[in-house]
C-alpha cells in the first residue's frame, strides 16, 4: 500500500545490509552450522565419511543411569565385610561390562551413595560432561547471586552523597576493564599453595595457626576460588548496572518516605527496591549468561583440574571440537548450552514482561 | 534529630574507612602486579609472603621488561592487537551505525524480519558458535594481492572480520536514533538532503555518546579477545596480547617477566579508561537500559 | 510560488483512517491555516503536502503539478516545525545555509543568501552562535531563515509558536505577517490557536476527525459558521448553545422558545428543521445584554463572575439549570445569586439541527 515516497527499499538495504551480511555470516550461520554438526560424526581428521547420526550424540552426553549394587553375601546369606567392617559390594564392571545390561555397557561412575544396606551409582556415558555440567550449574548458582547481592551494596554504597565518592567507583570499576587472563593470572599468585598471597594473609591474620592450602589444587577448593575471583572481577561491572537502575528512581519518592518517617531499611524495602525489579532481573540474567560462558579463568588456571573439578561446559566443547578435533562432539555441548541460555532469556522475558 | 558534630565526624570517617578497605580488594593484585614487575624472581616469590609484596623495595629494576623484550616479540603482539583493535572498532562503528541508521529511520521491505534476527543474536554467546565458526573460516575464501586463496586462518582478517558487526552495538545505535528527535531527521529531508547526506550530516554529529559507547565497549571485547586468537592464529606474525602470553609459560617459567609482560599490556588500558572513566561507565550503564 | 491543491485526500495509519478525504484548493499567494482541536489531523495534512507521509488515496498539486511520488526536496517546499528542529550541531549560519550546502551552492551564494535571511529576520549578530545559545524566539527565527532562503513555493508552518511564550507569541506572530507581505509566498499555517488563526489566514481551514468542516476568510466563519463545531470552535469564550423547541416554522425563520427562553424568530438560513422538533440555538457570549427585569428574553442566576478589566465574564444558571456565559465589554459587579434577564439581536444568533 505505502508507495515509493515513503518506502526506501533499495537505500534500506544498502545501509543495512553490510552490517546484516556479517552476522548472518558469522553468528547466524555458524549457529545453525553447531546445530547440523551436532546431528553428524564429524571429526576434524577422520578418514572416515561424515554420516548423519540423528540424536546419537546427545545420548552420548546425556546418557545415565542409577543402578544399585547389593552387598555380597557369602553362602549363609550373611553380608560380607571386610576387616575394617565395611560391607564389601561387586565391582561396578559386573553391571557395566555384563552382557546381561547392555544398555548399560561403557558407562562409568558419576558418583555413589548409601541406601541402607545398598549402595547408588549413578553412572555416565560422558561423566567428565556431567561434571562439567553441573559444575556450570553450580558456578552460576553460586555467582549469580553472591555477585549480584554484593554489587548491589556497593552500588548503595556508591551511591551516597559524599566528597570524592567518584574516586571509589573508578577504583571498584576498575578490574572490570582488566582483561580476564590477566587477572586469572595474578590470581594463580594469590592461590598459589606455597608463596600465594592468600595464604600469607590468612596465616598473618591467624598469628601463623592456618595451614597453607593449595586452593587451585584441591577438587574442593578449585571451583570456589575461581567463583570467588570472578566475583571479584565483575562485581563492578554489575555495580554500574544497579547504579544505573537506582538513578532512575525519582528522587521525590526519597523524599516522600522521608517525609513519612522511613527507616532506612524501609526506605530501601518499599521504595528502593521495588524500583529495582527489572534491574535485578537483568543483572541475574547477565551474570548467569556470563556464568555459563566460564572459559578464560578455566583454561589459565586449572585446565579442568584437579581430577575434573573445573570443568565447564564451554571449557568442554573447546577441548573436544578444537583440541581433540571432535568437532560434532563440541558442537552438541554448545548447542545444549545456547539451549539453556534460550530457556534463561525466556525466563527472563516473562519475569520482566508488562503488566 | 539533633546534629552532633563529633558524631557526624565518626560516621564520616567511619564510611571513608569502609570505602578504602573496599578499595584495597580491588587494587591489591594489580598493586601486586605493578610491582612484582621490577623485582628479581627469587625477590618476588619471597616478598609473597609479607606485605613487601605490595611496595617497591629490594632489587628494583627494569631487568623484567628487557628480558620479556628478549623472550617474546612483545612489540609484535602489542601492534597486532592494536591494529586489530582500532580496525575493528572503526569498521564496527561505521557498518553498525550504517544498519542501525536503516532499522531507525528507513521503511523497507523485510525490514523488521531482519531486525528481529539482528536482536535474535543477541542471545548467541560467542562461545557456543566458536567451533562451527572456526570450521567455516578455515574455507572461507579471500581475494588478495596474490590471488585468491582458500582459508582465512593465521591473518588479521580472521580477528577483526567475524567481529565488526554485533546486534548489540546495532541495537545501542537504534535506541539512540530513536530518541533523537525526529523533526531534525524530517528537516533534513524537507532541506533536500539525501539518507546518506541525513546520516553523516545529521545523525552522525549527533551521536558522540553513543559512539563512545559502542566504541569503549568494543574496545574491550576486541582488545581483550583470548579464545577466538587462541584458536584462529598459530603463527605468532597475528598473535595478539593475550594469546602471547603463552610464550612466557614454556620451559620454565620466570614470573618477573610475567608480571612485566602483563603490565605492559595491562597499564595503557588502565590509564586510558582512568581518562575516560565517565565514557567507561557510562558505557557500561547503557547496556544495563535495555531489556 | 504556487498554488496547491488536495483533491480527495485520505490517509490512514494501517487500519485507522486519519484524514478522510479533504478537498483544498489554495491559490497562489494565500495564506491559509489549518486549525481544528488536537488529533483532528492538521499535521498529518501538512507533512501529506511536505512529502514526509504519503497518502492512502487521492492526489496532491503543487504549482499544478502532481507531487504524489516526489520526495521533499523536489516539492519546493520548506518546512517549520512545532520544536523548531534547527540542528544544534551547527552554527546558526551553517543552519540557515543548510539547504544550500545540500544543494551544492557556491560560497559566495550562502553568504549573500544567509546575509540577506539575516537581515529580514533581524538576526545578523546571531550568525556564528549555536543554537544552544539562542532563545526560543531566537531559535524559531533560525527555523524560518533555514525556510526562507531556498526561496520555496510553498511554506508549510506546524505550530510554529505552540512553544514560546505569550508575550513572544504575539511579536512573532506579527512577524510572521510581515514577513508574508514581504515574501508574498503560499503559506499553510497549522496552529490551535485561533487569534494565529484569526490574524493571520486569508482564509481558515476548520479540521475536525480528519474531514473540514468549513473553509472560509476568518469573518466568514466567524460570522457565519456552517455548523455547529464551526461555531463553537472560533470566538472566545466559545459561542452558547441552547436546545430550544421550534414552535413555529415559517419559510425563512423559525420561532424557537424554551423554559428559559421567551420566543423569538431567528433565522434558519436554509437548514432543515421540523415544526415541533428540537433545534439548538447558538448565542455568542459577547452579544448577550444584560437589561433591565421584565425586558429580557433569557432568565438566569448569576452563578460566578470574573472581571477582566475590559470585559466581565458571567458564569450564568438558567431556569431550565442550564449553563450559560456572558461577555460584557465593560468592567461591572454582579454577585452570585443575582438575577440577571439579558437580551440579544437576534440577527445575530445562530440556529442549527439538534444532531450535527
Ligand atoms: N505514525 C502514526 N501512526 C499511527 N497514527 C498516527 C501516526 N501519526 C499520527 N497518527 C494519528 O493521526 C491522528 C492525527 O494526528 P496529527 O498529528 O495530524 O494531529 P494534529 O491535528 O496535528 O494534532 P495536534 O494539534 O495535537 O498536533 C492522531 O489521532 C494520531 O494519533
Ligand atoms: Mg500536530
Amino acid at each position: 500500500m505505502a508507495s515509493k515516497l515513503t518506502l526506501s527499499n533499495r537505500t534500506g538495504w544498502t545501509f543495512a545490509l553490510p552490517g546484516f551480511a556479517l552476522i548472518f555470516t558469522f553468528i547466524v550461520l555458524p549457529f545453525f552450522f553447531a546445530i547440523g554438526l551436532s546431528l553428524t560424526n564429524q571429526r576434524l581428521l577422520s578418514p572416515n565419511p561424515t554420516q548423519f547420526v540423528g540424536l546419537e550424540n546427545y545420548r552420548q552426553l546425556l546418557d545415565f543411569a542409577v543402578v544399585t549394587l547389593e552387598p555380597e553375601r557369602n553362602e549363609a546369606g550373611e553380608v560380607v565385610r571386610d576387616e575394617a567392617g565395611e560391607i564389601q559390594y561387586p565391582r561396578l564392571r559386573a553391571i557395566t561390562r555384563s552382557d546381561d545390561h547392555p544398555q548399560y555397557r561403557g558407562m562409568r561412575e558419576w558418583f555413589r551413595w548409601q541406601s541402607g544396606e545398598n549402595v547408588r551409582v549413578v553412572i555416565a556415558n560422558d561423566v567428565v560432561f556431567m561434571k562439567a555440567l553441573v559444575n556450570t550449574f553450580l558456578f552460576v548458582l553460586v555467582v549469580a547471586p553472591v555477585q549480584g547481592g554484593l554489587a548491589l551494596m556497593l552500588a548503595l554504597l556508591i551511591n551516597q552523597k559524599l566528597r570524592g565518592i567518584s574516586v571509589f567507583r573508578t577504583i571498584y570499576f576498575m578490574p572490570v576493564v582488566v582483561s580476564i587472563v590477566v587477572v586469572s593470572l595474578l590470581w594463580r599468585f594469590i592461590y598459589d599453595g606455597q608463596n600465594g598471597l592468600l595464604n600469607s594473609i590468612l596465616q598473618g591474620l591467624s598469628f601463623g595457626l592456618f595451614q597453607p592450602v593449595d586452593w587451585l589444587g584441591e577438587p574442593s577448593t578449585a571451583l570456589p576460588a575461581i567463583m570467588a575471583m570472578s566475583i571479584w572481577q565483575a562485581v563492578g561491572f554489575h555495580m554500574v548496572i544497579w547504579l544505573a537502575g537506582l538513578q532512575t528512581i525519582s528522587p521525590t519518592l526519597y523524599e516522600a518516605a522521608a517525609i513519612e518517617g522511613a527507616s532506612k531499611w524501609q526506605t530501601f524495602r518499599y521504595v528502593t527496591w521495588p524500583g529495582l525489579r527489572n534491574t535485578a532481573v537483568l543483572v541475574l540474567v547477565v551474570i548467569t549468561i556470563q556464568g555459563f560462558a566460564l572459559f578464560a579463568q578455566i583454561d589459565v588456571m586449572t585446565n579442568g583440574g584437579p581430577r575434573d573439578s573445573t570443568q565447564t561446559l564451554v571449557f568442554q566443547a573447546v577441548e573436544r571440537g578444537y583440541g581433540k578435533q571432535d568437532i560434532s562432539g563440541g558442537s552438541t555441548i554448545s548447542v545444549i548450552l545456547f539451549a539453556i541460555v534460550l530457556a534463561i532469556s525466556l525466563i527472563q522475558r516473562w519475569l520482566t514482561r508488562e503488566r | 534529630m539533633a546534629f552532633d558534630p563529633d558524631n557526624y565526624g565518626l560516621r564520616l570517617f567511619v564510611r571513608y574507612l569502609v570505602l578504602c578497605l573496599i578499595a584495597l580488594i580491588f587494587i591489591f593484585p594489580l598493586v601486586f602486579m605493578i610491582n612484582s614487575s621490577f623485582k628479581p624472581d627469587n625477590q618476588l616469590l619471597a616478598d609473597t609472603s609479607s606485605l613487601r609484596a605490595f611496595v617497591p623495595v629490594g632489587d628494583i629494576s627494569l631487568n623484567n621488561y628487557f628480558g620479556a623484550f628478549r623472550r617474546a616479540p612483545v612489540g609484535l603482539f602489542v601492534l597486532n592487537s592494536v591494529l586489530v583493535t582500532g580496525a575493528t572498532v572503526l569498521l564496527s562503528l561505521l557498518i553498525c551505525s550504517l544498519a542501525a541508521f536503516s532499522f531507525a529511520f528507513l521503511r523497507w521491505k523485510g525490514r523488521d524480519v531482519v531486525f528481529s534476527i539482528v536482536i535474535a543474536t543477541l542471545i548467541i554467546p560467542f562461545e557456543t558458535i566458536a567451533i562451527p565458526l572456526l570450521l567455516l573460516v578455515s574455507k572461507l575464501p579471500w581475494i588478495g594481492l596474490e590471488g585468491l586463496q582458500w582459508g582465512w586462518l593465521n591473518t588479521y582478517r580472521v580477528q577483526i572480520i567475524p567481529w565488526i558487526a554485533d546486534g548489540l552495538t546495532i541495537f545501542l545505535f537504534v535506541q539512540y536514533f530513536k530518541g533523537l528527535p525526529g523533526e531534525l531527521i524530517e528537516a533534513g529531508r524537507v532541506e533536500g538532503a539525501s539518507w546518506w547526506q541525513v546520516y553523516y550530516r545529521i545523525v552522525m554529529p549527533l551521536s558522540g555518546p553513543v559512539l563512545a559507547t559502542a566504541a569503549i565497549l568494543k574496545f574491550l571485547v576486541m582488545y581483550n579477545q583470548y579464545l577466538w586468537p587462541l584458536i584462529v592464529v598459530q603463527q605468532e606474525t597475528y598473535r595478539p596480547v593475550m594469546v602471547g602470553l603463552g610464550y612466557f609459560f614454556q620451559l620454565n617459567v620466570a614470573w618477573g617477566e610475567v608480571m612485566a609482560y602483563l603490565t605492559l599490556i595491562t597499564v595503557p588500558v588502565l590509564i586510558f579508561y582512568l581518562f575516560l572513566q565517565r565514557a567507561f561507565i557510562a558505557s557500561i550503564a547503557s547496556t544495563g537500559v535495555k531489556g | 510560488m504556487a498554488e496547491v491543491s488536495l483533491k480527495g485526500i485520505k490517509k490512514s495509519y494501517g487500519r485507522v483512517d486519519v484524514i478522510k478525504g479533504v478537498d483544498i484548493h489554495i491559490n497562489e499567494g494565500e495564506f491559509v491555516v489549518f486549525v481544528g482541536p488536537s488529533g483532528c489531523g492538521k499535521s498529518t495534512l501538512l507533512r501529506v503536502v511536505a512529502g514526509l507521509e504519503d497518502v492512502t488515496e487521492g492526489v496532491i498539486e503543487i504549482g499544478g503539478r502532481v507531487v504524489n511520488e516526489l520526495p521533499p526536496k523536489e516539492r519546493g517546499v520548506a518546512m517549520v516545525f512545532q520544536s523548531y528542529a534547527i540542528f544544534p550541531h551547527m552554527t546558526v549560519r551553517e543552519n540557515i545555509a543548510f539547504g544550500l550546502t545540500i544543494a551544492g551552492a557556491s560560497r559566495q551564494e550562502k553568504q549573500q543568501k544567509v546575509a540577506e535571511a539575516a537581515r529580514i529576520l533581524q538576526m545578523e549578530h546571531l550568525l556564528d552562535r549555536r543554537p544552544s545559545q539562542l532563545s526560543g524566539g531566537q531559535r524559531q527565527r533560525v527555523a524560518i531563515g533555514r525556510a526562507i532562503t531556498r526561496k520555496p513555493a510553498v511554506f508549510l508552518f506546524d505550530e510554529p509558536l505552540s512553544n514560546l511564550d505569550a508575550a513572544l507569541r504575539m511579536d512573532m506572530r506579527m512577524e510572521i505577517g510581515r514577513l508574508r507581505r514581504q515574501l508574498g509566498t503560499t503559506m499553510i499555517y497549522v496552529t490551535h490557536d485561533q487569534v494565529e488563526a484569526m490574524t493571520l489566514a486569508d482564509r481558515i481551514v476548520v479540521l475536525k476527525d480528519g474531514q473540514v468542516m468549513q473553509i472560509g476568510a476568518p469573518m466568514e466563519l466567524y460570522h457565519q459558521p456552517a455548523n455547529r463545531f464551526v461555531a463553537g470552535f472560533l470566538g472566545a469564550p466559545s459561542m452558547n448553545f441552547l436546545k430550544v423547541d421550534v414552535l413555529d416554522l415559517d419559510g425563512e425563520a423559525a420561532t424557537v422558545g424554551n423554559q428559559s427562553l421567551e420566543p423569538i424568530r431567528v433565522t434558519t438560513r436554509r437548514r432543515p428543521f421540523r415544526k415541533d422538533g428540537k433545534a439548538i440555538l447558538g448565542i455568542r457570549p459577547q452579544h448577550l445584554r444584560a437589561v433591565q427585569s421584565g425586558k429580557g428574553m433569557l432568565h438566569g442566576v448569576v452563578a460566578h463572575a470574573e472581571r477582566l478589566g475590559s470585559e466581565t465574564v458571567v458564569d450564568l444558571t438558567l431556569r431550565d439549570d442550564r449553563e450559560l456565559i456572558a461577555a460584557f465589554n465593560e468592567d461591572k459587579i454582579f454577585q452570585p445569586g443575582d438575577a440577571l434577564e439579558l437580551a440579544f439581536d437576534t440577527a445575530l444568533a445562530h440556529l442549527f439541527p439538534e444532531e450535527g
